[in-house]
């Protein structure tokens, strides 16, 4: 138990800090932001109603007499209510009505080919390693080409090629805009169909670096004592590969989720600005573009959230698979 | 790109010279060097050549041509001219984060590690934290505060180091750590030696392959980042790099108007670049960890048949080793197994006795053909005398065969106190996939009661099955272990160095297990063990090893009243007796009994 107790400590800590560098790096860098949006909103005919500037001033500093640490206090506050303040691109949204809109699809997106790619990496990852000295060895090196591109170029490629010159897929967009959105099996069609290439480039783009760690780590482990117990016990060769070697070498590919997720994100972000993707990562990009820090701030943070909760949820799951996790924490 | 090496890395050697800091020539080192060599004469020279890369010409998306090798730009710019200005402004942003985030990396890293306690805590939770907020959203809204106006090449390259530093800081972490628990640094602290000297002197030098690795990497993370940036139209203002030049070539879309020429070339220039310096990266990462090397692409016929298998002389005998040599196939063969013969007998305990590297493993390994390449078989038979009759040549058998063969007629049993059980599936698993695997035909409540069965033999509690072995003491491994090897009632147990790193109470207990299993289920146990004077209590016959040769095969008995060979004395004499004396154990053993049927040995290594 003190594991899992050492892990959500260790998550509070990490969203903590992401709060606390969302409240500092505005009051830390030049200019006026809160200047910026209410000249913004007063020319989209909003009211500023004096609500609307507290709560930008407590998100992105202000000159008024409050401490600094009065201000911290009262935006944890506003941040635990869900009070992310008003966008200004999208006026007259609140912020988390925004990101509302927009998470669904990153999070299907982002999830499946993020979880596609760790299952082809791990799975074709363990037939390198375990089949070493063939022929396969010389997919590691063409596993390094993939990883170097840089994924926006690679996926804009891609669009010229499978989507313009061949026709195979949409331009961009999550889904056909003459669709209205609903739960029906047309528009889920049409989103699938979106989807796919959008998908594909982050496999293509990701699927290099799983299978570099998988092939590493199952080269080593089929020199464990255990694997040659394995053999000696006149398993099957598949058993062995799987249920000795493959299942510790896994281990660390798991445990390094943690790295490689921020990646999948920031790929993700990219992803969205090449297939102009209904997702956070454009509203991200948008509100970059027109000065929208509130909606920037409150995206940083739902971002982070989504990242930390999944890593939380893959160290409870490295816990089950590996049992000495459980006792030494 | 995933960088887990945080698990893989094996400790390098002590204070290692020179040399092996150095990558070993490889086709792939070649390639990486050569790419990494061409693109930085590119950035270097490159923009010393061409002209200038701003000239704005009314030639509109040229394709490539004798003037304009790479064609021109929407607004007529030389493609090659903007390249080569490009390339420098990126591999100057991948320098300067490298350099910066490596810095970074071996503050909160080494000196953490090396500091240890709070300090190592406080900075080793700051390098986690920062590990999991994303960086490139963060980059993004750093970037989105700076002005436009302010964002130089500077700015993008602190951001991009403050947010790609912490993976690397956690892989040297946890190398520092088990340095600073080596001999040489601790020796180096007990001398008095100053903190910083420890680090550069005694810790840095073994971590210079590591921390080259991880600025290779941040390098690739760095001109990877400021590409995307730039693309999203947040990269360095007023300064050229292959990010920007992308970024207007989409923005003016060169992709649609068909100019490969203008978006192709800056994209292939990161990769390639990003590619050498990862298969630099792969020989770096051998030097690291040496099993990562490559190794000869396996032959089709793993084994070929060498020699006649012996037929049974007489009944009596369950094994026989004629004539076998094993040669490891390195550029300089090694013999490790010359020309040995020996015989095993229903029921007996034969020792196999030698120092390290004798010999003595590989030949018990090549009995079951568990030797691995570059071992081979060169010449030479193992014949194993079924009980049901029928003569096994185990060198001629199929893969199938052989899987057939293995632990139901001859089993093994390793330092269980090591790593030899699976340390993630449970010990019921483990038993278990033994009977699935050769007694499909069993149900599972017959093989749960095999399994509760061969722990009450060797005297484990039936509620272990459900426990890891990392839940087990030692001397319980080991019991597991013997109790596997049982399971399928072979008729040969080849055990090697079964009590080595078990405590001696624990150690005898277990040799009494083995005895009395003996005494009671009658297999033949092939002994391998470093400690000859344990063999003359246990053994019924001892075959000592040297170089790969038998010298001296004998049985106990004989062995111990007049050893013949000068090393079978040397290494009697090799062992102190617990009362003082060196060799005392040969001289003052008056009261040995050197085998003791009743499987309680009286006296243990000549001392009682």
């Amino acid at each position: 138990m003190r594991y899992y107790a050492r892990k959500f400590g260790f998550y509070l800590v990490a969203l903590w800090a992401a709060l606390t560098l969302n409240f500092f790096i505005p009051r830390l860098m030049p200019g006026n932001p809160v200047d910026i949006l209410m000249a913004k909103l007063a020319q989209r005919g909003g009211t500023v109603d004096p609500s609307a500037r507290r709560a930008y001033e407590l998100m992105l500093g202000t000159n008024s007499s409050e401490s600094l640490f009065q201000q911290y206090i009262s935006y944890l506050g506003n941040m635990f209510r869900g009070d992310l303040g008003i966008s200004v691109s999208a006026f007259p949204a609140p912020v988390s009505e925004v990101i509302a809109g927009a998470l669904p699809w990153t999070l299907m997106l982002v999830g499946i080919a993020t979880f596609l790619s760790f299952a082809f990496g791990i799975i074709l990852g363990t037939f390198v390693g375990w089949r070493r000295g063939t022929w396969l060895d010389s997919l590691v090196p063409a596993t390094t080409v993939l990883s170097a591109v840089p994924y926006f170029w690679l996926a804009l490629l891609l669009v010229a090629v499978l989507s313009s010159a061949w026709g195979w897929f949409p331009l961009q967009g999550g889904y056909d805009i003459l669709l209205s959105p609903g739960w029906n099996g047309e528009f889920i069609g049409s989103a699938i169909y979106y989807g796919t290439l959008p998908a594909l480039t982050i496999v293509i783009s990701s699927v290099g670096g799983w299978l570099l760690g998988m092939r590493n780590m199952m080269v080593s482990a089929t020199s464990e004592d255990y694997v040659l117990t394995a053999q000696a016990k006149g398993l099957r060769d598949s058993r062995i590969m799987i249920k000795y070697a493959a299942r510790n070498a896994v281990l660390p590919s798991v445990a390094g989720f943690a790295i490689s997720l921020g990646f999948v994100v920031s790929g993700a972000v990219i992803t969205e600005q090449v297939f102009s993707y209904p997702g956070i990562g454009s509203k991200l990009l948008q509100a970059v573009q027109n000065n929208d820090y509130a909606l920037m701030q409150g995206v940083f943070l739902v971002i982070t959230v989504a990242v930390l909760g999944a890593n939380l949820v893959v160290d409870l799951l490295y816990a089950v698979i590996d049992p000495r996790t459980r006792v030494s924490g | 790109m995933t960088n887990l090496s945080a698990v893989t890395v094996e400790p390098p050697r002590g204070r290692a010279g020179w040399r092996s800091m150095l990558p070993r020539w490889s086709p792939k080192l070649g390639v990486g060097l050569a790419l990494v060599g061409l693109i930085t004469f590119i950035g270097v020279i490159g923009p010393l050549l061409v002209g200038d890369p701003n000239t704005i010409r009314d030639i509109s998306l040229t394709p490539p041509s004798g003037d304009f090798w790479l064609g021109t730009t929407w607004t007529g710019q030389d493609v090659v001219a903007q390249l080569a200005h490009a390339t420098r402004g990126s591999l100057y942003i991948g320098l300067m984060v490298g350099v910066m985030a490596t810095v970074l990396s071996a503050l909160f890293g080494i000196v953490g590690a090396y500091i240890g306690g709070y300090v190592d805590e406080g900075f080793n939770l700051f390098s986690n934290v920062m590990l999991v907020i994303p960086g490139l959203p963060l980059v993004i809204v750093i970037s989105a505060f700076v002005p436009a106006d302010q964002r130089g090449m500077w700015t993008i390259a602190v951001v991009l180091a403050i947010t790609g530093w912490a993976a690397s800081a956690r892989v040297l972490r946890a190398q520092t750590l088990s340095l600073r628990n080596r001999d040489y640094v601790a020796a180096a602290r007990v001398s008095g030696e100053k903190p910083w000297r420890v680090i550069t002197v005694e810790i840095l030098p073994n971590l210079l392959p590591l921390l080259a690795s991880q600025f290779v990497f941040s390098v690739i993370y760095a001109i990877l980042s400021e590409a995307g940036l730039s693309f999203l139209g947040l990269g360095a203002s007023n300064s050229s790099t292959l990010g920007t030049m992308l970024y207007y070539a989409q923005n003016s879309f060169a992709l649609q108007r068909e100019a490969w020429w203008w978006f192709v070339p800056p994209g292939l220039i990161i990769a390639l670049f990003g590619c050498g310096l990862a298969l630099v990266n792969f020989s770096i990462d051998e030097i690291i960890n040496p099993k990562l090397r490559d190794i000869p692409r396996r032959r089709k016929a793993e084994v070929s048949k060498v020699a006649e298998p012996v037929s049974r002389t007489d009944d009596d005998v369950v094994l026989t080793v004629n004539n076998l040599s094993v040669v490891y196939q390195v550029e300089t063969p090694v013999h490790a197994v010359k020309d040995v013969s020996i015989t095993l007998r229903r029921g007996e305990i034969l020792g196999l006795a030698g120092e390290s590297g004798c010999g003595k493993t590989t030949l018990a390994y090549a009995i079951n053909r568990l030797h691995r390449p570059p071992a081979e078989v060169t010449t030479g038979s193992v014949t194993f005398h079924d009980r049901e009759g029928g003569d096994i040549d185990v060198l001629a058998l199929t893969p199938g065969e052989l899987r057939a063969f293995r632990w139901s007629k001859l089993s093994m049993v390793f330092q269980g106190a090591m790593n030899a059980l699976n340390p993630v599936i449970t010990v019921r698993a483990q038993l278990d996939d033994v009977l699935t695997t050769h007694r499909p035909e069993m149900t599972k409540a017959q093989r749960k009661a095999k399994c509760e069965e061969v722990l009450k033999l060797v005297g484990v509690d039936v509620r272990r099955l459900s426990s890891f072995p990392h839940e087990l003491s030692g001397g319980m491994r080991q019991r597991v272990m013997i109790a596997m090897a049982l399971l399928l009632d072979p008729q040969v147990m080849i055990m090697d160095e079964p009590t080595t790193a078990l405590d001696v109470v624990v150690q005898r207990g277990i040799l009494r297990e083995i005895l009395r299993l003996r005494d009671e289920i009658g297999f033949a146990v092939l002994f391998i063990t470093h400690d000859l004077p344990l063999l003359l209590e246990l053994a019924d016959r001892i075959a000592v090893m040297k170089e790969g040769e038998v010298v001296e095969y004998a049985t106990a008995q004989d062995m111990y009243e007049q050893p013949a060979h000068p090393y079978t004395r040397q290494l009697l004499d090799s062992f102190p007796s617990l009362t003082g004396e060196r060799g005392a154990f040969v001289r003052s053993g008056e009261q040995m009994t050197p085998v003791d049927r009743s499987g309680e040995p009286t006296a243990f290594g000549g001392v009682r």
